[in-house]
């Protein structure tokens, strides 16, 4: 009995952490919560291509593998307008973001995950941004520590593209061109893990130690989407 | 007895000697042959003929960047980390000469060969002479379908294949033991740009070869192995191929000769150069 009680715990205690179900109205599910089916790992991106994503108790957590080599998690499908709900919870010195309209070698729209620094900001990755974005008043509604919700809404072929932390608006921006690589319209939702070193020190530094630091991890859950005709 | 014996070690003695003499001569023949050795094919294709040799493949030495982000503890942990992941790698020995492209395949050498252009960036999609861009958008059997027309085309006079992936790096290399430095990178490789450029506009390696690193990436005939390095065989089966040298979008991160990377890619940043063999 006294097992089964504290399996029982155990049980629950987990499921705390697990997708928690919230997931706004309207949108569909694009991570089931066991395993990352739906999703795989870019084998052309210079994040790295052997990154240690994985499933534990209903959350996605990244990894540096092996030891300063990041990488891409990407969905298997395309998008092209849509809003994304995300909910994540990131460690400190440790740059990750999440990608939209990524192509296969992660050139991407970001909004970047980064503490301390500019989570919450609208960058390019290996695409020259026309117009980025500041998130000036993520710190108000910042849950430190914990689960923070983004919604990302972005749609037309000329990007419109707004950023919602934890419900509050952060910023609405409309790009003046597309600057993804080959006009492309879609792609692909992609969550960056950075990478630190190079593969010798012949080649350079590589990154600070703070791009990535040991043992450090990002979080996500109850990752969703709604497409937007 | 005993004359049997010295009999049969003078008969030993004799031939050990004819086969040091055959190597020894198959040695100075090739020597004769420098690196800058040029071929050019009926389709104006260029090849530079690779001697044998030998490297290292999958020397692994990550780097610890300390700043003043992080503590010494940190840091300690990161060295040990680091340490624990390195790997020696190993020695390839590449024992036959090969010709292998100086240049990747062109839209315009994919043209006459295949009477299409699959690419992307062709016509109004880049400002200069797009047939001289490297042909992308194919996949590992479209090169593959190429290779096979080149071969008929050009039947009797040589046979064309996808580089192993050794063959490739040991062609990028150039006889570079350890990776290429971030500047040299920067003056031999498109990378950082959102277009493919017309080839051979960097700097060549030390063998002559242009484009090894950036532009588009490049089919090898391989099957990749889902690790970050090549194994010392290469899989019999696997989803995708490997890829080598990276894209005009890549970074000083992954175009070295060591990133071991893998299909699908972008497509329109994926092409490739062929090895013509010896016979």
């Amino acid at each position: 009995m006294k097992t089964f009680v504290l399996l029982f715990i155990v049980t629950t205690a987990i499921n705390v952490h697990a997708q928690t179900g919230k997931i706004p109205e309207g949108f569909t599910s694009i991570f089931n919560g066991k395993n990352l089916k739906g999703w795989h790992i870019s084998r052309s991106t210079h994040q790295g291509t052997t990154p240690h994503f994985y499933v534990e108790s209903g959350v996605v957590v990244a990894n540096e593998n092996p030891y300063g080599q990041g990488g891409l998690l990407m969905t298997d499908k395309q998008y092209k307008n849509f809003e994304l709900y995300i909910e994540v919870k990131i460690d400190s010195f440790a740059n990750g973001g999440i990608f939209l309209r990524s192509n296969e070698g992660g050139a991407a729209y970001q909004v970047e995950l980064v503490l301390p620094g500019a989570t919450g900001d609208f960058i390019g990755e290996r695409i020259q941004l026309s117009k980025g974005a500041k998130a000036t008043d993520r710190q108000k509604v910042w849950k430190a520590n914990d689960w923070n919700a983004f919604r990302i809404r972005m749609v037309g072929d000329t990007p419109h593209v707004t950023l919602w932390i934890n419900d509050v608006q952060m910023w609405d921006v409309t790009e003046p061109k597309n600057d993804m690589i080959a006009q492309a319209n879609e792609g692909m939702i992609a969550l960056q893990c950075h990478w630190t070193a190079v593969y010798s020190p012949a080649a350079g530094n590589g990154m600070p130690l703070s791009s990535w630091q040991p043992g450090a991890a990002h979080r996500y859950r109850n990752i969703a989407i709604k497409k937007i005709n | 007895m005993v004359r049997n014996i010295l009999h049969k070690v003078a008969l030993i003695l004799f031939f050990e000697s004819c086969v040091f003499f055959s190597n020894a001569q198959s040695t100075d023949k090739q020597k004769t042959i420098t690196q800058d050795s040029l071929f050019t094919n009926s389709i104006g294709m260029k090849f530079i003929l690779i001697q044998p040799g030998s490297m290292i493949v999958g020397k692994f030495q990550p780097t610890v960047y300390k700043t003043s982000q992080s503590s010494d503890s940190v840091y300690r942990v990161a060295l040990e980390m680091a340490k624990h992941d390195a790997m020696p790698g190993f020695e390839i020995n590449i024992k036959q000469p090969y010709y292998i492209g100086q240049f990747e395949i062109t839209q315009g050498q994919w043209e006459k060969v295949m009477g299409t252009n699959p690419s992307f960036f062709k016509g109004d999609k880049v400002k200069d002479d797009a047939s001289q861009h490297p042909v992308e958008n194919v996949s590992w059997h479209d090169a593959q379908q190429f290779i096979k027309k080149l071969n008929e085309a050009e039947k009797g006079k040589a046979v064309y294949r996808l580089p192993s992936e050794f063959e490739w790096e040991y062609a990028a290399r150039a006889g570079a033991k350890d990776d290429i430095s971030w500047g040299d990178i920067g003056k031999t490789a498109v990378i950082a740009t959102s277009t493919t450029s017309i080839v051979g506009k960097k700097q060549p390696n030390a063998w002559g070869l242009y484009d090894m690193l950036g532009n588009v990436w490049e089919w090898v005939q391989d099957y990749y192995n889902e690790k970050i390095f090549a194994d010392t065989v290469p899989p019999k089966k696997g989803k995708e191929h490997v890829l080598k040298g990276a894209s005009f979008y890549g970074d000083v991160k992954n175009a070295t000769y060591m990133t071991h990377a893998a299909g699908p890619a972008s497509r329109y940043d994926v092409g490739f150069r062929v090895v013509m063999e010896i016979k």
